[in-house]
């Protein structure tokens, strides 16, 4: 058993404090390496937390500030942050979760609507395109608004005005973020049933630490203020 | 107040007694070293201190209570291991924070804690990486730091820089220096490397088969060591023991090897000298108390050169040390590097003996201490 000891135990390469910060995809893989094993454990959370379904919500905004977290390469204590988020965000989080949904539902029926009507008459072109622009738009907020929120405890006019804001500054990385979610349910369609265990283990917290690695870096680009999220275990 | 005390300690695995009733007073705040060769009882004898070896007999005091028999973690220490001893499963930061949270400290207190270690550490930067993805000196920090943030009174530190190449070590053994300081705590630091010892302690405990041999500053236990063993083991390379007959000429004692007489220093202790008269004792010479013979030092009086053969010379930068025979014994001496001298080269060498120690061939005591 020495060998399994000696396998765990060995001294690694070091950290050189003064090497240039990894950035962008990089820093994002190398997060990845270092962090899979917890997003497994997180995925897991998120889905036992889920089970009762009207607790999905309050767990997805759980399982996005232990993600804020990765993202800010901070130190977590998984289930003790999880558990704690869970009730904070069960009323707020809901709110929003259901808020969004509705919204995006109605933007969505609206642009097929649309789109099936341009089809016939192009007169219907034009509010088509604004259906588009809008549900693009609310699909953008919602994501940003679940990762602020998952972030920081501000008010939801604060919140709002911050989700916003980096839907309309930055709206190509979490377009990017928001395709790689959809490429990792793609995946395990594609690839079933090899991928059968996918959801189980990854596809929820890869993709939402996709988001918030995302949110992040338009925050830090726009210089928006996002103070840290208080208790968050760091 | 964090002074500790150990009187009469001893220590038995079995029938085998490896730490013989040592008494040692530490003051508050002091860097102790214990120092000595493999299996000479010093780490026992912190791990009794620390409570993780049960002490057979005598007595332990930190401060003005008694130690025996109170648990390791009520004992108000921490102690870092040689192989740091971190969980490999945790972060640094929960390495750091893992004996706080065991005691059931706020999370605050524990988040300050863990940050103002590691700032002082500087491993701000290591805090949310595994252990494996860490150096040997990187490791060690953390181990300190796990060690600080408890704010213990005494530090404990087993061999701590053993792991650690040669580079690595002379760095950490400045920085712990400087931890000291800053800390203000009691340090007991265990090593059988002397350099460590000497460069880093206020007092050096040299111990040998489980029985303290010397207690004192590094500089007195360098001029002034009371036994062989001690003046052997403190100084690299080690000091050179010559087999000399004790005669005395008038007022003044001369050494005289292999047919060479070398006159010891006019203000010698001449008092405990005259027992040892016309016997044989062993002169110790420190290797950078000889030097070339030169036309000088007949000039300077009182110095007989004495020839010995050059056996091996290790240039070392800064000097040479010379592996010499001279009157059928191995000598080392530390010249200038400008000495130049081939295997085999005879030289004439002279020792100043101003510091020279001299010790009772049977007792292996030092004559003048």
């Amino acid at each position: 058993m020495q060998w399994l000891e000696g396998l765990w135990t060995k001294e690694g390469a070091g950290i050189d404090k003064n090497a240039r910060p990894l950035t962008g995809l990089a820093l994002f893989l190398d997060i990845l390496k270092r962090e899979w094993w917890e997003m497994v454990k997180l995925n897991l959370l998120f889905l036992i937390a889920s089970l009762p379904v009207v607790t999905m919500p309050a767990a997805m905004f759980a399982m996005a500030r232990i993600c804020v977290s990765f993202a800010d390469d901070k130190n977590t204590y998984l289930l003790r942050d999880f558990l704690e988020a869970l009730p904070k965000f069960a009323l707020r989080g809901t709110a929003l979760v259901v808020f969004s949904a509705l919204l995006v539902s109605a933007g969505t029926y609206a642009t097929v609507s649309y789109a099936g009507a341009a089809r016939l008459q192009l007169a219907y072109s034009l509010p088509f395109a604004i259906s588009l622009a809008v549900t693009l738009f609310l699909i953008l907020l919602s994501a940003n608004c679940s990762v602020v929120l998952a972030r920081q405890d501000l008010p939801l006019s604060e919140t709002l005005r911050q989700a916003a804001l980096l839907a309309l500054t930055k709206p190509l990385p979490m377009l990017a973020a928001l395709g790689f979610v959809a490429a990792l349910w793609l995946a395990h369609i594609l690839f079933y049933p090899v991928s059968v265990f996918m959801p189980a283990t990854i596809n929820f917290s890869l993709g939402m630490f996709a988001l918030c690695f995302v949110a992040r870096n338009a925050a830090a680009k726009t210089r928006a203020r996002m103070p840290e999220p208080a208790g968050s275990g760091a | 107040m964090a002074s500790i005390s150990l009187k009469k300690l001893n220590k038995t695995f079995g029938a085998l007694k490896v730490v013989h009733d040592i008494d040692l007073d530490i003051a508050d705040k002091e860097f102790i070293i214990l120092v000595g060769p493999s299996g000479c009882g010093k780490s026992t004898t912190l791990r009794m201190i620390a409570g993780l070896e049960e002490i057979s007999g005598g007595e332990l005091r930190i401060g003005e209570d008694v130690m025996n028999d109170v648990p390791s973690k009520d004992r108000d220490i921490a102690m870092v291991f040689q192989n740091y001893a971190l969980y490999p499963h945790m972060t640094v930061y929960k390495n750091m924070a893992f004996g706080l949270e065991l005691r059931k400290a706020p999370r605050d207190l524990i988040d300050t804690k863990v940050q103002e270690a590691a700032k002082i550490l500087d491993i701000t930067h290591l805090l949310n990486r595994k252990p494996k993805a860490l150096s040997g000196g990187q490791r060690q920090r953390v181990a300190l730091g796990r060690a600080m943030v408890r704010n213990p009174e005494v530090f404990l530190l087993d061999e701590p820089l053993s792991n650690l190449d040669a580079k690595l070590r002379g760095t950490m053994r400045s920085e712990i220096s400087k931890l000291h300081k800053r800390l203000d705590a009691t340090f007991i630091y265990v090593t059988h490397d002397q350099v460590e010892a000497m460069t880093m302690a206020d007092r050096i405990v040299v111990m040998k088969d489980g029985h303290i041999q010397q207690v004192d500053t590094p500089q007195n236990l360098y001029d002034r060591p009371i036994n062989m063993f001690v003046a052997g083991f403190i100084g690299a390379p080690q000091m050179n023991m010559l087999p000399v007959t004790l005669r005395r000429d008038g007022d003044r004692f001369t050494a005289l090897f292999d047919g060479t007489p070398l006159p010891l220093p006019a203000d010698i202790d001449t008092g405990r000298l005259r027992p040892y008269e016309g016997k044989d004792i062993i002169l110790g010479i420190r290797p950078e108390n000889f030097h070339e013979f030169a036309p000088a030092d007949i000039d300077a009086g009182n110095v007989s050169p004495f020839a010995a053969a050059v056996e091996l010379a290790e240039p070392m930068g800064s000097e040479v040390h010379l592996n010499l025979v001279s009157g059928g014994r191995n000598l080392v001496a530390r010249v200038s590097p400008r000495f130049r001298a081939k295997i085999g080269d005879p030289v004439e060498l002279v020792a100043d003996l101003t510091n020279a120690q001299l010790f009772d061939p049977v007792t292996e005591r030092s004559i003048l201490y």
